[in-house]
């Protein structure tokens, strides 16, 4: 599995380096520092308002970092001379709650970046952007709105929408917490076939069994600093650190 | 065995399921009542209708009023009434409407004559079709440059507004409130009778084009703003995060979406625009209403300005029509 992958040939993915993050004068993210190899699923969990949105959309420059570096494949991304947008481009994002744009179909939202920003040829982007949907299991709703696609569904065409970009990285912004219930273990599922293919992701997210199951190292973020990280076993098992135990009590 | 039931059966049946159908009615509601005291009431009016012209004695005014009231009751049984079919209920209003119009024409005792012969005379056409034409071109000419040109500049204004530059802002919000402040009679003729002295010379089109375009630019900067401010952020950074750059992410995702928002104020704007072409009768500007203007004088008759009024209908119905269209379409995305 991916682990394996990491272990033969651990290429350096993402590295970031006393990353400091201000909103005014909120201090959210406190220094951190640590590298991500390619193939690792990551699973970034912690307290809301901890900072785990934010060291995300900091790692493709939503948000300006305020201070720190971050290297993806060794280039500087804080650094204002790169294009970000170039950098964007191997960065998948998957939201919270979906972003599809509504007014386009959801094969239409596959293809939309793909077409504009990496100039394949429609029709390519179209053979391209189906193959996704039926990998995510919504070819039958390709030709829908978002409007009439359940959340599940819009989720997964999201993913999708990322994938079309064929990024290098994935982020997952908590991509289950709007959902219901049942709907959560399709999305899931999506992402625990795409962390075996062997993508580097990173992971925001409460699902406790996914995490076990698909990740193979867990950030606990905590007040902005990462207090502990490991393979799940070792975090969720013999946590060391006591606000890390705190934190597992609560929610596990 | 179905077919050869008989039909009397059948109509029996029919009745039952009729009974069937309307047993939790009042007697007041049903069909039963309603279509006889129609028959009743139109009767009445038949034998009782007083003649034409304005009626003379108590007697004439209290059956008119009578007879109104009549219809009226019938036509509110029926349109208070959630269960009966809504195309009974047009059909009952349209004629209540119509009517009291008809009642008005034959009992106000108008001088109809006189009323045709000074605003709907036709024959004080003859010769102005020529004049119309002119006019109609220039209006639709004029109208049609300005409102392309400050739709442009609308856009535009209305991009950089939604930016939120602090500097920038200054700019745009004096030039915005300035020219949506300033008459547009006054700007006009600054334009053309002031703007001379500075030494840029403009001709009467122009002049009026340009005035049109400084307020209606104006105007629509703030148009476009509030629809490019309705997409939420979140649109705008799923874009981002996608790699599109800036002006592909207004050109793709928000303004796609912010034209449902804008294309009703849009069109009103728009709409005010071509009827505003008619301020430029004070720069001697041939546009439609100017020269509806000289028909009237020529003519000694209001006709022609009536007319008019049917010749801005007629251009501009077609146009609501065709935006109202494309009003549904940008919103095909939100139904179903």
């Amino acid at each position: 599995m991916a682990q394996e992958v990491n272990s033969a040939s651990p290429i350096e993915m993402i590295r970031i380096v006393d990353l400091e993050k201000y909103f005014a004068k909120l201090h959210v993210l406190k220094g951190i520092t640590t590298t991500i190899h390619k193939g690792q699923v990551v699973s970034v969990i912690g307290p809301s308002g901890g900072g785990k949105s934010t060291f995300l959309r900091c790692m493709n420059r939503l948000e300006e970092p305020s201070s720190g570096s971050i290297f993806i494949e060794n280039v500087d991304i804080t650094d204002h001379r790169i294009d970000i947008n170039k950098i964007r481009t191997d960065i998948g994002m998957v939201f919270q709650d979906y972003n599809l744009f509504p007014h386009l179909t959801a094969i239409q939202n596959v293809m939309l970046a793909p077409v504009h920003v990496r100039r394949v040829k429609p029709k390519e982007a179209e053979e391209h952007g189906m193959e996704l949907l039926k990998r995510v299991g919504v070819t039958d709703k390709a030709k829908e709105y978002p409007f009439n696609l359940s959340g599940g569904q819009q989720q997964r065409v999201a993913i999708a929408r990322s994938l079309a970009m064929r990024p290098k990285i994935m982020f997952f912004d908590e991509p289950t917490s709007a959902l219901d219930p049942e709907m959560i273990r399709e999305v899931l599922d999506v992402m625990q076939t795409l962390a075996e293919s062997g993508m580097t992701m990173v992971v925001v997210s409460h699902e406790l069994g996914f995490i076990r199951e698909a990740s193979n190292r867990v950030m606990i973020l905590v007040d902005g600093k990462i207090i502990e990280e490991g393979t799940p076993d070792e975090v969720f098992n013999t946590p060391q650190n006591q606000r890390t135990k705190d934190f597992l009590s609560k929610i596990l | 065995m179905k077919y050869q039931r008989d039909s009397l059966q059948s109509r029996k049946d029919f009745i039952e399921q009729w009974k069937v159908r309307y047993h939790h009615l009042p007697w007041y509601r049903r069909y039963e009542f309603i279509l006889p005291a129609f028959i009743a009431v139109l009767l009445f009016t038949i034998l009782a209708l007083p003649s034409y012209g304005k009626p003379e004695g108590a007697v004439d005014t209290l059956l008119i009023g009578i007879i109104f009231f009549a219809f009226f009751a019938v036509a509110i049984l029926i349109l208070m009434d959630r269960e009966k079919p809504v195309l009974l209920k047009r059909i009952s209003s349209i004629t209540v409407i119509g009517l009291f119009f008809w009642f008005f024409y034959r009992y106000s005792g108008a001088q109809w004559d006189r009323f045709r012969y000074q605003f709907f005379n036709i024959s004080m056409l003859e010769g102005v079709g020529e004049l119309y034409l002119i006019g109609l071109w220039v209006t639709l000419r004029l109208s049609v440059v300005s409102a392309l040109i400050a739709m442009v500049i609308g856009l535009v204004l209305g991009i950089l507004r939604s930016l939120k530059n602090p500097v920038l802002e200054i700019f745009l919000m004096i030039y915005i409130d300035f020219f949506r402040a300033m008459p547009l009679i006054v700007n006009m003729v600054i334009v053309f009778y002031a703007l001379p002295f500075l030494g840029i010379n403009l001709n009467a089109f122009w002049s009026a084009a340009l005035a049109l375009i400084l307020m209606n630019s104006a105007y629509q900067a703030e148009i476009f703003r509030a629809g490019i401010e309705s997409i939420p952020r979140r649109q705008v950074q799923a874009a981002r995060a996608l790699g599109m750059r800036p002006m592909q992410v207004m050109r793709l995702v928000v303004l796609p979406q912010a034209v449902r928002v804008i294309l009703p104020p849009l069109s009103n704007n728009l709409v005010s625009l071509v009827k505003d072409t008619a301020v430029a009768y004070v720069i001697t500007l041939p546009e439609l209403l100017t020269q509806a203007r000289h028909a009237v004088i020529w003519k000694r008759n209001p006709t022609p300005m009536i007319v008019s009024t049917f010749i801005y209908l007629a251009t501009l119905l077609p146009f609501i029509h065709f935006i109202r269209l494309q009003e549904r379409r940008s919103k095909r995305w939100l139904r179903k």
